[in-house]
């Protein structure tokens, strides 16, 4: 079922991306996690209730938030790496998949002993083993910032687990749509477009979806709302979001597995 | 298992599955059926050896449409076990997409295609463990060195003995310590040379393989192809420079407009006699008339007063007929492939007999 030469091979020509990526999230839980101490002041506080229900709500804060560091490391810090890693879960997805064609690796790599679904599974492995990778950095680097800086006392270990445990589902999910819609694509500009347009409308549509009543049905298209980030960090997870985000991931490489044993690959 | 068989001795085709229902397996020159009737009782176990061979490339009625555009038209061919078999044909006359179709990259419109008895499936599969390619247009990752990519090649069929790979290294004098980003054309094609032929492949499918290699390279190539040949590797070949194949075919099919319009032993192939002059008259251009045995002479635009024409005339007849005229320049040389398509077929004329084993 898995070639664990292309796994490899995979990892090791996407390292320096993953690198990247890696040291952007600890950097952003590093300048936002650290910058509690001060988010917790009260006029700080005052400033934030100050401001309009639907544009706090909208921007995933309440008030709650800037005493609790959990709750404002689950629900506001993660919400920017969630925002940030899915891009990055897509973008690796696509690319994953679309720069054979665009490099015209096709014919190197399609043409060897063993079929389609293979190849894909195997990209799918690496990039599993990459997301993991990423997601436990980003919980060490919390937990260390959280832990011996921030909040010593006050960060809870197992909740913040939870929380990450929810963005890296989130990002497994961005993956699987990424790995479903890209054998339809032939340029890896077109997956890239694509991962950070679909990045910004998942945190766009739940951003609107807690602005306006109206609108909350569209929370159901985000995968923001099924990681529920805020819950998890207060010792609530979404049981419905642990459920539906990896069956969101499977049902993806399966529909990309369709469609990649079905492409042509016209020179 | 189907396996379609020829007869070597007298070349006729025998489709064993109209016959009767069986398993059979190949090896080392035996024939093992297992000969079954109506699917369920083993009647018979018949062993035979003798010049059957299976085909190692096979195609019938192959056709393919990029939707209305013309990729191939109702291509049969068989390409025996153990030869090396010339694909010719002009840039655009459908060679790659004959390749890509038996890689299994695209599916046909219609027909099918078989390696080694077998149908090709469009996702791949392990069927091409026996099978070499070598694409025409090469690209690898830019990032990986030319070693680290022959390793990851050599890992998809469990090479662990990379004296061969090195041999091969040395003859083709590639460097693989270089990034594959700062290969030239040709390197790359030394790699993927190399890369197609480390598992020691039974078919060996080269598109264009000479394209970019310096003549001592290109020479070393096609005694590398001659020796593994010998091994008893087919060689299935496009190219559209007949020099090459004249070099090293046994047998040739040439393609034009996607249709097959021969398929033969070398030494048969059409416009082998021709000869492209290109001559100027030290005075005034003789009559029509007079130069009408030569054939249809053509005034060079590029080259006013040069004149060119492709004659059939035997090299004997030819020289003396030439040396009828004052002369200030002559060169003869072969035509190339298309101007011998050129010559031979009119366009658009499309190929007759489209069938060929």
């Amino acid at each position: 079922m898995l070639n664990g030469n292309i796994s490899s091979m995979e990892i090791n020509l996407n390292r320096r991306s993953l690198l990247i990526w890696t040291f952007i999230v600890v950097v952003v839980i590093l300048v936002y996690l650290g910058s509690f101490t001060f988010m917790e002041e009260p006029e700080f506080v005052e400033m934030i209730e100050g401001y309009p229900d639907m544009l706090t709500s909208g921007l995933g804060m309440s008030p709650e938030m800037f005493d609790d560091v959990n709750l404002y490391h689950g629900g506001l810090v993660l919400l920017y790496v969630l925002l940030l890693a899915s891009i990055y879960a897509m973008m690796l997805a696509g690319g994953l998949v679309t720069r054979d064609v665009d490099l015209g690796t096709v014919e190197f790599l399609y043409t060897r002993p063993f079929p389609r679904n293979v190849i894909l599974l195997s990209k799918v492995f690496s990039f599993l083993v990459m997301m993991t990778l990423l997601w436990i950095t980003a919980y060490l680097a919390s937990i260390a910032i959280g832990l011996m800086w921030v909040a010593p006392g006050d960060f809870d270990v197992y909740d913040q687990f939870m929380a990450h445990l929810m963005g890296y589902l989130a990002c497994l999910a961005a993956g699987g749509i990424a790995f479903a819609v890209s054998p339809l694509l032939n340029r890896v500009q077109g997956s890239t477009s694509l991962a950070i347009g679909l990045g910004f409308a998942f945190f766009l549509l739940n951003s609107l979806a807690s602005m306006y009543e109206q609108l909350e049905f569209l929370k159901y298209l985000s995968i923001h709302y099924y990681a529920d980030l805020t819950g998890a960090a207060g010792g609530e997870p979404f049981i419905t979001g642990i459920i539906v985000m990896p069956v969101v991931f499977v049902a993806g490489i399966v529909i990309g597995t369709i469609f990649l044993n079905r492409k042509e690959f016209t020179a | 298992m189907n396996i379609n068989l020829t007869l070597a001795e007298n070349g006729m085709f025998l489709p064993l599955t109209q016959l009767f229902v069986y398993d059979g397996s190949f090896k080392n020159g035996w024939l093992v059926i297992v000969h079954r009737i109506f699917d369920c009782e083993l009647l018979q176990l018949i062993t035979m050896r003798g010049n059957y061979a299976v085909n190692a490339v096979e195609t019938a009625r192959l056709g393919k449409y990029y939707g209305k555009s013309r990729g191939i038209i109702d291509v049969s061919m068989a390409v025996r076990d153990g030869e090396i078999f010339g694909f010719i044909g002009p840039n655009g006359a459908g060679k790659t997409t004959t390749i890509r179709l038996l890689l299994g990259l695209i599916k046909p419109s219609s027909g099918e295609a078989k390696i080694f008895g077998r149908r090709v499936p469009l996702s791949g599969g392990k069927l091409y463990r026996r099978v070499g390619y070598v694409p025409a247009e090469i690209s690898y990752y830019p990032e990986m060195t030319g070693r680290d990519l022959l390793e990851y090649a050599a890992g998809f069929y469990a090479v662990s003995n990379f004296q061969w790979v090195e041999e091969l290294v040395d003859r083709l004098q590639l460097d693989p310590d270089k990034k594959v980003r700062t290969y030239s054309h040709g390197n790359l094609k030394k790699v993927g040379i190399i890369q197609a032929l480390l598992h020691k492949p039974q078919l060996l499918i080269l598109d264009e393989p000479g394209s970019g290699l310096d003549p001592l390279i290109r020479l070393e190539m096609f005694k590398i192809i001659e020796e593994m040949n010998q091994k008893g590797v087919t060689i299935f070949f496009s190219t559209h420079v007949l020099e090459e194949v004249e070099r090293i075919c046994h047998r040739v099919a040439m393609i034009k407009e996607g249709s097959l319009i021969h398929v033969g032993p070398v030494d048969q192939l059409p416009g082998r006699d021709i000869r492209l002059i290109i001559l100027k008259f030290a005075g005034r251009k003789p009559s029509t008339v007079a130069m009408e045995k030569l054939g249809e002479v053509e005034e060079l635009p590029s080259r006013p007063g040069y004149y060119q024409v492709l004659s059939h005339l035997p090299v004997n007849e030819l020289v003396n007929y030439l040396s009828r005229f004052n002369l200030d320049y002559l060169r003869i040389t072969d035509p190339s492939l298309e101007e011998i398509f050129f010559d031979l077929y009119e366009p658009s004329t499309g190929g007759g007999n489209n069938h060929y084993a």
